[in-house]
């Protein structure tokens, strides 16, 4: 999960590495993404959460569609 | 699965929860992972008896990645042990985030202004990125994920 300069970049970066590009989308939805994922982990009562709840974080901060599934279900 | 086990030490017990906060909480007070050494010290517990726990806190509980073929912690997600390629800082106190996606976790969970330093990695530009008053003020770049959300485990270090 990189930060690149711009879009060209990063088809630059994945010719050169023979990757498949993945996801692209804007800073702001990764703040908001960051912001919910990880709000209990100063908690002492924190236990992992299950794939359906990480999947409704996913899809609250609009990531969604195969890329973004967790389990192949 | 009882994976919260407790021993009884010093009239009190210690749960894993416990040293999994505690850990947590070193990492946002000096930037760094503690040692098995550090942890046993703290809890008096002995450091065969740490070890141990880190191993579960990893493989039960799936909230700690050690070092392969070691006790050291490498991250405790969104916290990286070791230098990365995001640098995390607010005021006098640093972190090092696993990714971009952990760098700025770092910032909301410890809910501090700050900012993240990193490059492209394509280019080299130097990229940064700052948060004010709990926003993304200054937002330099765009995001890629390589690796599909079903694959983010298979190999954390990769992801």
């Amino acid at each position: 999960m990189l930060l690149f300069r711009s879009e060209d970049d990063i088809v630059a970066w994945c010719e050169r590495r023979h990757i498949t590009p993945g996801a692209v989308f804007a800073l702001a939805q990764l703040w908001r993404l960051a912001t919910a994922w990880y709000d209990d982990r100063l908690d002492p009562a924190w236990r992992r959460r299950t794939a359906p709840q990480r999947q409704a974080i996913l899809d609250a901060v609009g990531l969604t569609g195969s890329f973004w599934r967790l389990t192949d279900s | 699965m009882n994976t919260d086990p407790v021993d009884l030490t010093q009239g009190r017990l210690i749960s894993d929860s416990e040293i999994r906060l505690w850990v947590y909480q070193h990492f946002v007070d000096t930037g760094r992972a503690p040692s098995p050494v550090e942890i046993a010290a703290h809890f008096q517990l002995a450091p065969a008896d740490i070890e141990q726990r880190l191993r579960r806190l990893q493989e039960e509980a799936d909230a700690l990645v050690l070092l392969p073929g070691s006790s050291y912690i490498w991250m405790a997600e969104p916290f990286s042990a070791v230098p990365t390629s995001f640098h995390v800082r607010s005021g006098a106190r640093h972190w090092w985030g696993n990714c971009i996606w952990d760098a700025l976790a770092i910032l909301a969970l410890i809910g501090t202004d700050g900012s993240v330093s990193t490059a492209c990695p394509h280019s080299g530009q130097p990229l940064l990125l700052s948060v004010t008053g709990g926003r993304l003020a200054d937002a330099q770049g765009i995001v890629h994920f390589a690796v599909p959300a079903r694959d983010w485990w298979r190999d954390i270090g990769f992801t």
